[in-house]
């Protein structure tokens, strides 16, 4: 390294045209993801540059990074710029609480401290290795084209738009990769350039770089072959012409509930779209009956009743009109019920029509002629209920029976017999502290995410024989999507004489702006969700949240004068900035998910609805391939004599070998050109290796291929010195 | 097998005995010998040409003439004469220094191109013809020739088109430093060529020699001598490459070669080794190369970078 050192002034190009194309990898990673405080990522990137740069010994070095990483998360999660007991000690329990975490590979359940620090970890090892491109490889080709290829893809498959993040990476990544080039060149005719010479080798790349890329932004921009790589990647591999109708085979919404579990494959069938101003959850339905492997509606119900459209469909408090909103529906795929947003008053349509609602189940639907019909679209007027946090939690048990509003509720406290006592134990356990219906449903929600649940759509169990679906979840699994969590939830409630029933529809979905500046949301088969309503005194059918993932709908006004140690706050923040997207729910369930087929089958089914995944996922794999085939060298040898080992001892068995031998050697980085012949060969690889064995080995060689003396008797003792040589070219 | 190597090392050690420090070009000679041909020792006078030729001779008990060639030299001086005896009343064949075993043409640009030609023409029939008469000369017969490639005042440089009757060419080069020593401190009290023993009989050197034709060339081995002539056929810098009597040669020296190393078979360092000796005399250069100060050796040198050596075996088309 001694005679390779670089000019100082040369590394410090090198290393801020790197620095620009880090900052490129930050910027969409920090925009997709709503992390803010990219100035922190990026004055650490640029601290560890200057270190290297100033040559700082890594004792020195490694401390002050870490240091500094500790201070960005103060900083960041604090917001305080120096640092003060209590919040360095609770920085410290967190990441300390987290190690376990990580341990137990329970990755959704990691804080955001912990997971800033794994991303700092992660730029920590980057710049290590473009360091390493930089300074010993002198080659930043791949990263270059990595950065390319993730910017591209971000800007294809992602919101993210890299015009010109593309531009400036082309600059400066073909800057870096040229003047690496011409210092590589340098050093392999040993020739150390002076300033003069440099110049004269840099200054026509830096003309060619900015004047191709001058040219290339004043060009009229060619349109795109694809309007969208996506449904075309679909139409080509469904080979049909439409994107998104290409099959349904199976319905998103599942109304049979009567079984539940089992791992589920994605869909991204779009189901329908809503204008709405905020993110609401679309509710379909409510069931009752819990069998102990799926629900039921079972109470006999009373006649659906009969509304016109426009009409109100429920008394709605109207005083804060800030809260009233209207929601626009186009449907897409057919559903037989109408979705709608919590607070629903009204909703209208074509005239034609007559809605009916089921009371019990909240079902709607619209009838024309007699018959159901499917409405193509249609609007909501609703209020977003906001509930006041102090007066929810002088609501208690006694009020069941002494409020005189409470309706009959026995059919929401039924559970079935066979339900283990276990499960009424832990709800016991987990509300009994809370004198508030509210705070007990809260503590049952709150459970999950804190006692090493995990959500998980594919490793779901079905239970089997006198298996309870909640039972199994709560003690045995613990992985699982919505239906376990709700259930369980559900469950637990009515277990401690909560009346609770299962809501059903869809979560909100994601929303994009439209050209009207109005905001679209689009809620596709993945979004099918299932959650908690309990009945509160007063304050009637609240939705509840125990999805790991999944935030509240219901606006709560924190009202109180809240002490530090109410749990309440930080779990509602931590759960506002969830991972940044998490696939929904169980729809189309595969039954018997025990087995090897069904597996593939959802594998299958969700290549076919992610193509481009599926061509990712063959890209990667012949990467993975080409890496193994790159690396050969190591592995090839080993197999080689446990092969050999069985052959019969002879000249063609050697003959074999030997030939191995030379590539292995190749390999190993000894060269042999077409010119060289076997003994002056041999007698390169024995200097470096010391010793005489390939020239022994040549000889043998020699004399059979030259000599034609293939009869020999010593093939065992040429074995060993073949497997010591081949085992030593291993490197 | 291992015999003839060590027989032949016998000669080799005896003749480093006296040219210290020479074993290659010994080696290189005894090659020729074997492989019956002859050698041109192009070389500045006072190196041990002459001493070379005459330890060769005395190790192998041959009979050894030495021609030194003038410009006046006539070819019947090289040849012989027939002379008339008056007693038998008939003209009798006084065979010249050219029939011999082993004998040193010395100087032999500086005879006219006539008694060279009549050398060079014995030297390739193996005979003598005056006369009408034809004479074979006895075998062993090894001719070595020496130039000077110094002095051009007043000499005849050989017809490049008749170099190719000398199997190799060779450069003996100046002693190194400690061995010059060394041949000072033996030639101080004796003369070591006196003290030499023969160590091989002709006999046992014509049974050497048939033990040469005896030594295997693979094919692959032939395709690459093959590969290498054809080479300096195409070269851009050579006017004339090498023949298939150049190839030949080749072969031939090698099996000599692979012998004189204890082998029973040739391998592509033997080619690779003997081929400027065997090939850089065969080859004429256009004048750009010698312009550009290219050597025939270097040509050969660079030709044997670029032709592949066959690794194994592969069908002959």
């Amino acid at each position: 390294m001694k005679e390779g050192k670089t000019d100082i002034r040369f590394l410090i190009l090198m290393y801020a045209l790197a620095f620009v194309l880090l900052w490129e990898w930050l910027l969409p990673v920090i925009e997709l993801t709503d992390t803010e405080y990219i100035g922190v990522f990026l004055w650490f990137i640029g601290l560890s540059f200057l270190f290297r740069l100033t040559g700082m010994k890594w004792w020195l070095s490694v401390p002050l990074k870490i240091i500094y990483l500790f201070w960005s998360l103060h900083f960041v999660f604090y917001h305080a710029a120096f640092l003060t007991k209590d919040s360095v000690g609770h920085l410290v329990r967190d990441l300390i609480s987290n190690f376990a975490i990580v341990g137990a590979g329970d990755w959704q359940n990691i804080t955001n401290p912990m997971r800033t620090v794994l991303f700092f970890i992660l730029l920590w090892m980057t710049i290590y290795l473009i360091r390493h491109w930089i300074e010993v490889r002198k080659s930043i080709l791949l990263f270059y084209a990595m950065t390319v290829i993730f910017i591209s893809v971000l800007d294809t498959f992602s919101s993210y738009v890299a015009e010109a993040a593309i531009f400036r990476i082309m600059v400066t990544g073909l800057l870096l990769v040229g003047l690496l080039t011409i210092s590589r060149l340098s050093e392999k005719h040993s020739e150390r350039l002076n300033t003069g010479m440099f110049a004269t080798f840099s200054v026509p790349l830096l003309f060619a770089v900015i004047v191709s890329s001058t040219f290339a932004s004043f060009m009229p921009e060619k349109g795109p072959v694809w309007a969208d790589p996506i449904p075309f990647l679909k139409s080509a591999v469904l080979g049909e012409g439409s994107g998104t109708g290409g099959v349904v085979s199976k319905s998103g919404y599942d109304f049979d509930d009567s079984r539940l579990g089992g791992a589920f494959s994605k869909d991204n069938t779009l189901i329908f779209t809503a204008t709405v101003p905020r993110k609401q959850y679309w509710k379909i339905e409510t069931k009752n009956t819990y069998t102990s492997k799926g629900w039921e509606q079972r109470i006999d119900e009373n006649p659906p009743v009969t509304y016109v459209p426009g009409a109100i469909l429920e008394e709605v408090d109207y005083s804060d009109t800030a809260n009233n909103l209207h929601a626009e529906i186009n449907m897409r795929e057919r559903l037989p019920y109408l979705v709608y947003p919590y607070g629903t008053s009204t909703i209208h349509a074509r005239t034609d029509v007559l809605l009916k609602k089921q009371e019990e189940t909240g079902q709607l639907w619209a009838m024309k002629d007699g018959e159901s019909f499917d409405l193509d679209s249609f609007s909501v007027d609703f209020t977003e209920q906001s509930y006041s946090l102090k007066e929810l939690r002088e609501v208690t048990m006694e009020d069941y029976h002494s409020d005189p509003d409470v309706p009959e509720l026995s059919e929401y406290l039924q559970l079935p017999e066979q339900l283990p006592d276990r499960v009424r134990e832990l709800a016991m356990d987990i509300t009994s502290k809370e004198e508030s219906i509210y705070e007990k449903a809260k503590s049952i929600e709150r459970y999950f995410s804190r006692s090493g649940f995990s959500y998980d759509q594919q490793n779901v169990a079905i239970p089997r024989g006198n298996e309870d679906y909640v039972d199994q979840f709560l003690f045995d699994t613990k992985r699982g999507y919505c239906d376990n969590f709700s259930t369980s939830m559900v469950v637990m409630l009515r277990s401690v004489d909560i009346p609770a029933r299962w809501a059903k529809g869809f979560a909100p979905g994601e929303g994009k702006a439209n050209s009207n500046g109005k905001v679209e949301y689009k809620i596709t088969n993945n979004e099918a969700h299932s959650w908690v309503e309990v009945y509160i005194p007063g304050f009637g059918w609240m939705p509840f949240e125990p999805t790991i993932g999944f935030s509240n709908p219901v606006g709560i006004q924190y009202d109180l004068e809240m002490d530090i140690s109410d749990p309440e706050t930080p779990n509602m923040e931590e759960r506002e900035r969830p991972e940044p997207k998490k696939d929904e729910t169980p729809v189309a369930k595969v039954k018997d998910g025990g087995g090897f087929g069904p597996f593939l089958k959802s594998v299958g089914d969700f290549l076919q609805k992610h193509a481009w995944i599926g061509i990712l996922g063959i890209a990667l794999l012949l990467f993975a391939v080409w890496l193994v085939y790159r690396n050969r060298g190591k592995w090839v040898p080993k197999l080689l004599i446990k092969s050999h080992r069985k052959r019969k001892p002879d000249w063609i068995r050697f003959t074999k070998q030997y030939k191995s031998l030379l590539k292995q050697l190749e390999r190993f980085g000894i060269l042999r050109t077409d010119s060289m012949t076997l003994s002056e060969y041999a007698k390169s690889v024995d200097t470096y290796f010391g010793g005489r064995q390939m020239g022994k080995l040549t000889e043998v060689y020699e004399q059979g291929l030259y000599g034609g003396y293939t009869n020999r008797q010593d093939w065992a003792s040429l074995q060993e010195i073949w497997e010591d040589l081949i085992i030593r070219a291993t490197g | 097998m291992t015999t003839h190597a060590q027989v032949i090392d016998k000669v080799l050690t005896n003749i480093e005995k006296v040219m210290i420090g020479k074993r290659d070009i010994a080696e290189l000679s005894v090659t020729a010998l074997l492989a019956g041909g002859h050698v041109l020792l192009e070389d500045v006078p006072g190196v041990g040409k002459t001493m070379m030729v005459k330890a060769l001779a005395k190790s192998i008990g041959a009979t050894f003439k030495r021609i030194q060639f003038t410009p006046d030299l006539l070819p019947s001086d090289v040849l012989g004469v027939s002379i008339y005896n008056p007693r038998e009343m008939e003209f009798e064949f006084r065979p010249g220094p050219i029939v011999g075993n082993i004998v040193l043409a010395d100087e032999i640009n500086r005879t006219s191109p006539k008694t060279q030609a009549a050398l060079l023409e014995s030297m390739e029939e193996s005979s003598v013809t005056v006369d009408g008469e034809t004479i074979r000369i006895p075998q062993p017969f090894f001719v070595m020739a020496t130039q000077n490639p110094i002095e051009y005042e007043g000499t005849y440089p050989l017809p490049e088109a008749q170099l190719d009757r000398f199997l190799f060419k060779l450069k003996m080069g100046y002693p190194k430093r400690l061995e010059e020593v060394q041949v000072l401190a033996r030639a101080e009290k004796t003369v070591p060529i006196d003290q030499l023993e023969t160590v091989l009989t002709i006999s046992e050197l014509t049974e050497l020699q048939h033990a040469v034709k005896e030594v295997n060339v693979d094919d692959t081995i032939k395709t690459y001598i093959v590969d290498c002539a054809s080479e300096t056929r195409n070269n851009p810098y050579v006017y004339l490459g090498v023949s298939p009597r150049g190839s030949l040669a080749l072969m031939k020296s090698c099996q000599a070669f692979a012998l004189i190393k204890g082998r029973t078979y040739v391998t592509p360092d033997d080619v690779k080794y003997l081929a400027p000796y065997v090939f850089g005399h065969r080859i004429i250069l256009k004048s750009e190369a010698k312009y550009e100060g290219i050597t025939a050796n270097e040509i050969v040198e660079r030709i044997l970078t670029r032709v592949s050596v066959p690794i194994e075996r592969v069908k002959m088309k």
